[in-house]
């Protein structure tokens, strides 16, 4: 049995091995987690499949691996390997044509494959690429897409044939020397720090890597602005005080993220260019009509935006289910690529924490964040007297490219109307 | 109580479960197979697709007898025997009952006979004769099926309002019988009684019958079911129901107007309901969606991540075979294998005389979603094995992407249509082209060659049909 690197995610085709938590010889049982890949901003475990005693570690820690790519070979041992000699031709049939479709050298879907990117199937009635089930199969199991692969028969049906030839293209590309993905920061490099002092130096894990990178992206190509305002959430925190106990007797945890995120919902339904993307290179924005927001989660290795999908639909119970699942997965950085992409608004509520007015910045390919302080009480003058209410600090980052101030104003607006006038209806509905 | 462990538990036993318990032990997990029915097998083997189709075999022979009197053999009137028949057709469920028995045994999988009731995402409680027995599982199949819909008004608690499967018992040939709704299922079972000599009416609130399928392939079983059936009233809705002595006093609401009429026996074939309620669901994290299907993704997993459902309870289109697949998907997708069920072709047959198959993309489908399509088609009336059958009230069609040529979908309806569109299905899911068919030599003479010939119309060069126009 090989243990070999998953589907990552959509258009995700590379990970880099984080850790390996065996070693050869060991023995290991089904779902024990062997190896740690990590990916953009997640550290994803591999599981065991099955168990049995580990043969031989292709890889180690540091390793660039692709998709299908062979990490771990695991010998079975007991019921397993029985079943397997039960039926050993359908099982060498099956093996051979992986094999046949698959050389020791890794696979790379990398763009400068030759005759890898050129192609891209595209059907004008939706269906998939032509392909018989046996092939489809076997790019399934090696995470192949099949709309890369030119297909030589007629009406462009993919053969066998033509997948091996696109792998070992792929192979060919992986074997040259891949061109240096990012050139490296010009920071202060030479600087001996040590002439004034004792120091320490760590290697940057590649999780705050490609944090580092991410923000200079968004902060070198989006002009930022931030709208700052307050809103007023003394109604708002009076029924959270008043629902919470209700919240723990059904199993979870009222927190003020998800009033937030439905609130920012609605918000952004009302004025959908906040949901939107610009496509630099077409000069296009697309306007998605779902609601997925990102809320920023500080974990021990630095910050992870994991991605909560149909705000809108959802009720306030179930968004606090799953938030609280979420974040705590984040923290133990068990969530998957998938649950890391398509988000389409972020919130970053430091309130947990402390603080007041910030700058966010956006999380792009999105065009605008929300930055959360930590409520005040503060004196507030209405009808020319004074009172004491609970003042939230808010602070909206948007991609002035696409969004205008007058926009940015409305919409803090309507975000402080929603807070300020929460329903309590939405906090008496249990459906999961 | 020691509870059970399994590392899979399925419940329910039709096409669904049954193929997912008995796939899931091949690959060497431990299987518990949990069902309320002594028979396994489900609604397919016990009152669905099995006693359904013998009846319709058997009663089919009554109207070749019939027809064929016109080319000089003759027969006489049929002797039907009820109770044999009957028997005949039990004696079929109870075979194939008694093989899935025996396969289960051989394959090591624990059936348990009861209800099943989930108390978390990991422990089943099943009701069973000897008392409850606790199933501590890691992953679970949910495979509980459907039953027929029997909208309050309906449901007198008179044995004379059937459904489907009180149909199926043939408890009497009734003199009249008012179906109500013409799916596929009305259809069948209104033409076995048809056959077997009751007089009988369908209503059908919908402006036609079979709605969904395109309507070339409807029209040849309307105009049987034209001469068979005393008549069809479309755009007609059934407001009421009473017993009134022995019979069935029904309302029917018709361009305004309401009438009464009675009828011996009625059949209601309005749809199908998921087996969701009492299955302890809201002990998981299983959603469902508006019209209470189980909500699954491609690899058939619910929004509990411990937790699969297949097959008619998790919606799309309510047929054995797809659960069969959807079973194996599961299961592949338990078993860490790569699998989902983007892309799987599902045929659909109904068994009427003649009878319709399809497979892949409809006209309908492909009008309502906009897909450029030509649609080749090969009437049966130019086919010389349709002609030696005296079946010539067929038509073959295909639907063809017109850049590639590919086949996006295969219709039928003629005699034994269900039989020939599983060469459309390989055709469809393995990409062919018209071309690959038109260049594949059919046998002679058979019904096969409608689908070459029709390919070949497609670039004009059908021998049996008129040249292609060049435009
Ligand atoms: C008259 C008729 C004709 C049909 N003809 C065809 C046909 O020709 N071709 C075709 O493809 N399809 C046909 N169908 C549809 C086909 O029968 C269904 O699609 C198929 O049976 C669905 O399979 P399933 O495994 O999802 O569930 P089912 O077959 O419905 O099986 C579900 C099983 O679960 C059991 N169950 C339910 N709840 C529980 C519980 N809580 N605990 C334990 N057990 C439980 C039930 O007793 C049942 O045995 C027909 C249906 C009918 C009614």
């Amino acid at each position: 049995m090989d243990i070999r690197v998953p589907r990552l995610a959509e258009g995700v085709e590379s990970a880099t091995v984080a850790n390996i938590l065996v070693a050869e010889g060991a023995t290991i049982e089904r779902d024990q987690v062997v190896l740690e890949l990590e990916t953009e901003k997640a550290v994803g475990p591999i599981p065991s499949p099955g168990a049995g005693k580990v043969a031989k570690i292709h890889v180690k820690s540091g390793d660039q691996v692709q998709v299908g790519q062979v990490l771990i070979s695991v010998t079975v041992e007991g019921a397993a390997d029985q079943a397997k000699k039960e039926e050993p031709a359908r099982a060498s049939v099956k093996s051979s044509a992986i094999a046949a479709a698959q050389a020791a050298a890794p696979v790379r879907e990398n763009a400068a494959a030759p005759g890898a990117d050129a192609h891209r199937y595209e059907s004008r009635s939706g269906f998939p690429p032509p392909a018989a089930p046996s092939v489809r199969k076997i790019a399934q199991e090696l995470g192949i897409d099949l709309t890369r692969v030119k297909g030589s028969e007629r009406g462009g049906r993919i053969a066998l044939q033509d997948l091996k030839a696109y792998i070992a293209a792929l192979q060919e590309a992986a074997a040259a020397p891949a061109p240096s993905r990012e050139t490296p920061p010009p920071a202060a490099k030479g600087v001996d720090f040590s002439k004034w002092g004792p120091v320490e130096k760590k290697r940057m894990s590649a999780l705050r890597r490609t944090v580092a990178q991410r923000m200079v992206e968004s902060w070198t190509t989006i002009p930022h602005i931030t709208q700052m305002d307050e809103a007023d959430i003394t109604n708002l925190l009076a029924l959270m005080k008043k629902y919470g106990p209700r919240f723990e007797k059904k199993g979870t945890h009222l927190t003020f993220t998800p009033l937030a995120m439905k609130a920012a919902a609605a918000a952004l339904k009302k004025y959908p260019i906040f949901n939107s993307s610009f496509d630099e290179a077409t000069g296009e924005i697309i306007y998605k009509r779902y609601y997925h927001l990102g809320v920023a989660v500080d974990t021990d290795a630095g910050l992870i935006v994991p991605v909560v999908r149909d705000v809108d639909q959802k009720t306030i119970f179930s968004l606090s289910l799953e938030l609280n699942t979420l974040v705590e997965r984040t923290r133990q950085r068990k969530v998957s690529l998938e649950e890391l992409q398509g988000g389409t608004f972020s919130i970053s509520n430091q309130g947990g924490i402390g603080g007041g007015h910030f700058t966010p910045i956006v999380n792009k390919p999105e065009v605008a964040v929300l930055g959360l302080g930590r409520a005040a009480l503060k004196p507030l003058v209405k009808d020319k007297k004074t009172e004491t209410r609970m003042m939230l600090p808010l602070a909206l980052s948007y991609d002035h490219r696409v969004i205008d101030g007058a926009n940015a104003v409305r919409f803090v607006r309507e975000l402080i109307q929603a807070l300020e006038n929460f329903s309590e209806n939405e906090l008496k509905e249990w459906r999961g | 109580m020691e509870a059970i462990k399994a590392e899979i538990v399925v419940v329910g036993a039709g096409p669904g479960g049954y193929v997912a318990a008995f796939y899931a032990a091949d690959k060497g997990k431990k299987v518990v197979l949990v069902d309320r029915d002594k028979r396994l097998g489900g609604v397919c083997l016990n009152a669905g697709c099995i006693p359904s189709k013998a009846l319709l075999h058997a009663t089919g022979m009554i109207r070749e007898a019939e027809a064929s009197q016109a080319r000089g053999i003759s027969f006489g009137a049929p002797k039907i025997q009820l109770d044999k028949l009957r028997a005949w057709k039990d004696s079929v469920l109870d075979k194939l009952g008694q093989g899935l028995s025996g396969l289960s045994q051989k394959r090591g999988v624990q059936v348990l006979q009861g209800r099943g009731h989930f108390e978390d995402s990991q422990n089943l409680r099943v009701e069973t004769s000897e008392g409850q027995k606790f199933v501590h599982f890691e992953k679970a199949i949910i495979a509980v099926g459907s039953r027929p819909a029997m909208p309050a008004a309906f449901d007198l608690g008179n044995p004379r309002v059937m459904t489907s499967t009180e149909a199926l018992e043939l408890e009497e040939i009734p003199r009249n019988l008012l179906v109500v709704g013409g799916g596929y299922i009305g259809m069948e079972l209104g033409t076995v009684y048809a056959t077997l000599g009751s007089s009988v009416a369908m209503v059908e609130a919908l402006s036609s019958t079979l709605v969904g399928i395109d309507s070339d392939l409807v029209r040849p079983v309307m105009r049987f079911a034209e001469k068979a059936f005393k008549e069809i009233r479309l755009n007609t809705k059934v407001v009421k129901m009473a017993t009134s002595g022995k019979q069935i006093k029904v309302t029917l609401a018709v361009d305004g107007k309401q009438i009464e009429e009675s009828y011996d026996r009625v059949l209601v074939s309005v749809g199908r309901a998921p087996n969701c309620k009492d299955l302890g669901l809201e002990n998981t994290k299983v959603t469902l969606d508006d019209k209470g299907f189980v909500q699954v993704n491609a690899q058939r997993q619910t929004a509990d991540p411990n937790i699969y459902a297949i097959g008619d309870v998790a919606g799309g289109a309510l047929l054995a075979h797809k659960a069969s697949k959807e079973a194996k998907i599961a299961v592949e997708a338990i078993a860490g294998e790569a699998s989902s069920f983007d892309g799987v072709v599902i045929p659909a047959v109904v068994f009427t005389d003649p009878e319709v198959a399809w497979c892949g993309l409809t006209e309908v489908e492909a009008k309502e979603k906009g897909i450029k399509v030509e649609v080749a088609r090969f009437p049966w009336a130019a086919s010389g094995r349709a002609l030696t059958l005296d079946r010539t009230d067929g038509l073959t069609k295909l639907i063809i992407e017109p850049e590639t040529e590919r086949l996006l979908g295969v219709g039928i309806v003629g005699h034994g249509a269900g039989e020939l569109i599983g060469e459309g299905v390989l055709a469809v899911q393995m990409g062919a082209t018209a071309r690959d068919i038109a260049e594949s030599v059919h046998p002679h003479p058979t019904l096969s060659e409608t689908l070459m010939e029709c390919a070949e119309a497609f670039y004009g060069t059908s021998p049996h049909t008129a040249p292609r126009k060049k435009s």
